[in-house]
């Protein structure tokens, strides 16, 4: 067993033990993936005090639903970013951020990452295909797709930012994850 | 893709705003092949956020996190439910299965009563006025959130509306001030989520902008709707 796998198999435990309302393995997952899921939040809301909010959202909320995460289906390390993402996606989408989009600031500060939660997360193959699946797709497909992914950009804020119609940019997209998603069921 | 399958992908990519991502949020709570398709993208995207860089959070917010966990009335029940729900689901393993009744037994002099599934959303059409404009709200028990969706209003300048949900008894309890043409989202504290129920009539008044001003009296009622189960 390598140390990645062993790091795995403790959040496993540790998110397990949450789901049965141990306290101690919240701290634990908390000190285990607070630096990954920080930047996660970060990234998408572009300010450290709104991130922080979201931050503590998703773990206050993770305590009130660990039973969510099925510790049979999903690596927890993944399965938790996609939760912040999410939230920290929901907060932007509530009105009640002012965003001033400052995700390079973000990755400049931070650039060191998580090298623990790096190397925990999610198996090599997955990680392969999509970035092989998203190498396939037109530049311009893939940029918006990255855009919305990464920065949380809606169809109108990608068609402002192209100079593009409404209408262009869905087109674009849908196509674009209509390829991507032939491509990751292994299609292509 | 089909046009369910679109709207999942754009879903999970986070790229809907106003009544499509309504419509999302409405799909993940009521359709399970909906929220599949949702997790394959989530689940086949996730490697990618390995791209974005840690980032140290302030060393108080460990304890901003424990405070508010602790500060929650009702948050013990609120866990217990969850739990009691994981450990039905663990139960069905097998690895899970011993422990899984010593916590069901543990759980059971609590009282707690096992739901057996999630509550779904609450949702109410509100018509304003003799106009065919109708203000959308939505309440996801899951996540004690509400959404308002005021997308084909428009601010005159002069008013704001608030929305008053209207418990069987006591004060009106604020739910907000309306943002014409926006959708909003908003997290509800426990005690007023609890009122909310299929039949929970609201009410929405014209105010001064900014909502009705401490110690006056709210404004003319201007809409009415109740929520009900979809």
């Amino acid at each position: 067993m390598t140390a990645a796998d062993t790091a795995r198999e403790r959040l496993k435990g540790a998110m397990v033990r949450l789901a049965a309302g141990d306290r101690a393995a919240l701290e634990e997952v908390y000190r285990a993936t607070s630096v990954k899921l920080f930047g996660i939040c970060y990234r998408i809301l572009g300010d450290r005090k709104e991130a922080e909010d979201a931050l503590q959202d998703v773990y206050v909320n993770l305590w009130r639903r660990a039973d969510r995460f099925d510790p049979e289906r999903a690596s927890p390390i993944s399965w938790l970013a996609v939760f912040a993402r999410n939230r920290a996606i929901d907060r932007l989408r509530s009105g009640r951020v002012q965003r001033e989009a400052a995700p390079l600031e973000a990755a400049a500060e931070v650039a060191d990452a998580a090298p623990l939660a790096e190397a925990m997360l999610i198996d090599a193959e997955r990680t392969a295909r999509v970035h092989h699946c998203l190498g396939q797709l037109e530049g311009y497909q893939r940029d918006n797709i990255r855009a919305a992914f990464f920065d949380g950009r809606t169809y109108a804020e990608l068609a402002e930012a192209g100079g593009v119609p409404l209408g262009t940019m869905k087109s674009w997209i849908r196509r674009g994850m209509q390829r991507l998603k032939t491509c990751l069921e292994g299609a292509e | 893709m089909t046009e369910r399958d679109q709207l999942a992908a754009e879903y999970a990519l986070g790229l809907l705003e106003g009544e499509d991502l309504l419509a999302g949020r409405g799909l993940m709570a009521a359709e399970p092949e909906f929220a599949a398709m949702v997790a394959f993208w989530e689940g086949r995207l996730a490697p990618l956020l390995d791209e974005i860089g840690g980032a140290v959070p302030d060393e108080a917010l460990w304890a901003r996190i424990v405070a508010e966990i602790e500060a929650v009335p009702g948050g013990e029940v609120v866990s217990l439910k969850a739990r009691v729900r994981f450990w039905q689901r663990a139960a069905a393993g097998a690895a899970m299965a011993a422990v899984g009744s010593v916590a069901l037994l543990v759980l059971q002099p609590a009282s707690t009563p096992a739901p057996t599934a999630l509550p779904g959303p609450l949702v109410a059409s509100i018509p304003i006025g003799d106009t065919p404009l109708r203000l959308g709200v939505t309440y996801l028990p899951d996540r004690k959130e509400m959404l308002v969706s005021a997308s084909g209003l428009t601010a005159d300048g002069v008013h704001d509306h608030e929305l008053w949900l209207v418990p069987p008894e006591g004060e009106l309890r604020s739910l907000g001030v309306v943002v014409p043409g926006r959708e909003a989202s908003m997290a509800l504290d426990s005690e007023t989520a609890a009122l909310i129920r299929d039949g929970a009539q609201m009410v929405l008044t014209r105010e001064p902008i900014g909502g009705k001003p401490d110690g006056q009296a709210a404004g003319p009622v201007v809409a009415e709707g109740a929520f009900a189960t979809i």
